[in-house]
């Protein structure tokens, strides 16, 4: 496996990655470390970059905008889920590396394609309402039916929304239910804005809705309720 | 280039109707609303000799549960009457020769474009899947086991991926049984967590088909049904792909 003196200079994970692809990522220039790399773990990948479209990049600086006066937070977001964090130890208290790796085979699954090619979003949140936001590029790599963004890949896109907003609600909590209902289909390439807000807590439960709407407003192109669980650590 | 009848895939432009395919063969698909027979959609859908490189195919990564349960649905395939459905990189592979309908076809640059249950093309990272359809019973079974690059909670798949695994099966079955297209919805309710590098077999059945839309069901669980990992229904909306136009 080529750690440094790789032919692309890239982040470790990165090398792992779908073999051929066109261009290098902008984000590191140097060679990756041999060692566990916990500056590769820890680069935000929820921000601007070269692949994100002009109607991305706008979005984001409208929401970086209303983080100003505090209400609003953009949630960082990184590739891999360290093992070492105590949310982690808590709830899934086996949960190790893969033996003999220097670093984690494992990615979080919306950061596991190459920049540009398959999700491409940032979170924002809002703790006083509730809500959270994400602004979402779907790229080449989540195709469905011809042209179209895949209904698995917009599913996982709201299942990680509705997750991020029960998170910062309620605490560590997984996915019960999710019922999702499609109305327009989204041109791959596209950037659509999912809205999610908690609806109701009752004890555990968590009840989190959110819609896919296109920049303009003027499409809704699905809308999911869902229901989310809060762990009890004794019990996973 | 042509080599026999409507069966050959021509690869070399996807825009271009197969040369020398009988003028009334597209008339014939498109006769009755919805007529294609589900044998004549999947005859289309499993060409051979494609030259493409089918993905649903063990490889190296597969876990021995995942081999021996294909072997065991291959062998079903010479005498129950089932089919393994072949699984390329982009979905205009699948349907070569065809369209979305007027309105829905989205023109661009489509050579970088992969299905998304083929975005992760190293071996055992990503989805390892095959889809088994059953044309007379409209039934399919995917085995899926999911790769370290689909984690969600650790050690875990991510939620989304087993969605998109449902979506997927839900998609070519829909598909092939009723000209299924556009997913219209899903309903997913969780279990249990599906573990990284296992295999989860997904049982879908078709429960009816009206007013246009398919309507299936799904249960994805370990091969020994002890642990259910999830329930899901899903509903597709019917849509006659159409001929592309001759150069």
């Amino acid at each position: 496996m080529l750690r440094s003196g790789a032919l692309r200079l890239c982040p470790p994970g990165a090398l792992r990655g779908p073999r051929g692809s066109a261009s290098p990522p902008a984000r590191e220039s140097r060679p990756p470390p041999r060692s566990f790399a916990s500056e590769a773990i820890r680069v935000d990948l929820s921000l601007p970059n070269p692949s994100w479209s002009k109607d991305m990049r706008l979005l984001f600086d409208q929401f970086m905008k209303k983080t100003e006066d505090g209400s609003w937070k953009r949630l960082p977001s990184y590739k891999y889920v360290s093992p070492q964090s105590t949310e982690v130890k808590t709830f899934f208290p086996d949960a190790k590396p893969v033996k003999g790796a220097d670093m984690p085979q494992a990615q979080l699954f919306p950061r596991s394609l190459e920049e540009g090619r398959g999700f491409e979003y940032a979170m924002f949140h809002n703790h006083v309402e509730n809500r959270t936001v994400c602004i979402f590029q779907g790229g080449p790599y989540l195709q469905g039916a011809s042209g179209f963004l895949h209904g698995g890949a917009i599913a996982t896109m709201m299942d990680s929304t509705l997750g991020a907003c029960a998170l910062r609600a309620g605490g560590v909590a997984m996915t019960a239910n999710l019922n999702i209902n499609f109305r327009r289909p989204i041109p791959l390439c596209s950037v659509v804005v999912i809205n999610s807000q908690l609806d109701k807590v009752e004890g555990r439960k968590l009840f989190v809705s959110c819609n896919v709407q296109s920049v303009d407003g003027k499409t809704l192109h699905s809308e999911a309720t869902s229901l989310f669980v809060k762990l009890n650590p004794k019990k996973v | 280039m042509l080599r026999r009848g409507f069966q050959v895939a021509g690869r070399l432009s996807q825009h271009r109707v197969l040369p020398g395919v009988p003028q009334v063969l597209p008339r014939l698909i498109l006769t009755s609303t919805f007529g294609s027979s589900t044998d004549s959609l999947v005859s289309r859908f499993c060409l051979e000799k494609t030259g493409l490189k089918d993905y649903a195919l063990p490889n190296a990564s597969w876990c021995p549960d995942m081999l021996s349960l294909y072997h065991e649905l291959q062998e079903k395939t010479k005498t129950d009457g089932w089919v393994k459905l072949p699984s390329f990189k982009s979905n205009r592979d699948h349907i070569q020769g065809l369209k979305l309908p007027l309105g829905l076809a989205v023109p661009s640059d489509e050579r970088d474009w992969r299905i998304f249950t083929r975005c992760i093309q190293v071996e055992g990272q990503g989805y390892e899947y095959v889809i088994f359809f059953h044309p007379s019973k409209k039934k399919s079974i995917c085995l899926f086991q999911p790769g370290p690059y689909l984690e969600g909670a650790p050690g875990f798949a991510h939620g989304g991926s087993l969605a998109a695994m449902m979506d997927e099966t839900f998609s070519k079955t829909a598909y092939l049984a009723g000209q299924g297209l556009l997913t219209v919805s899903l309903s997913i309710r969780f279990k249990h967590l599906i573990p990284v590098g296992s295999l989860a077999v997904l049982n879908v059945d078709v429960e009816k088909i009206e007013d246009q839309k398919v309507y299936m069901s799904c249960i994805a669980q370990s091969r020994d049904q002890q642990t259910v990992y999830a329930k899901c229904s899903g509903v597709f909306l019917q849509l006659q792909l159409e001929n592309e136009s001759p150069q």
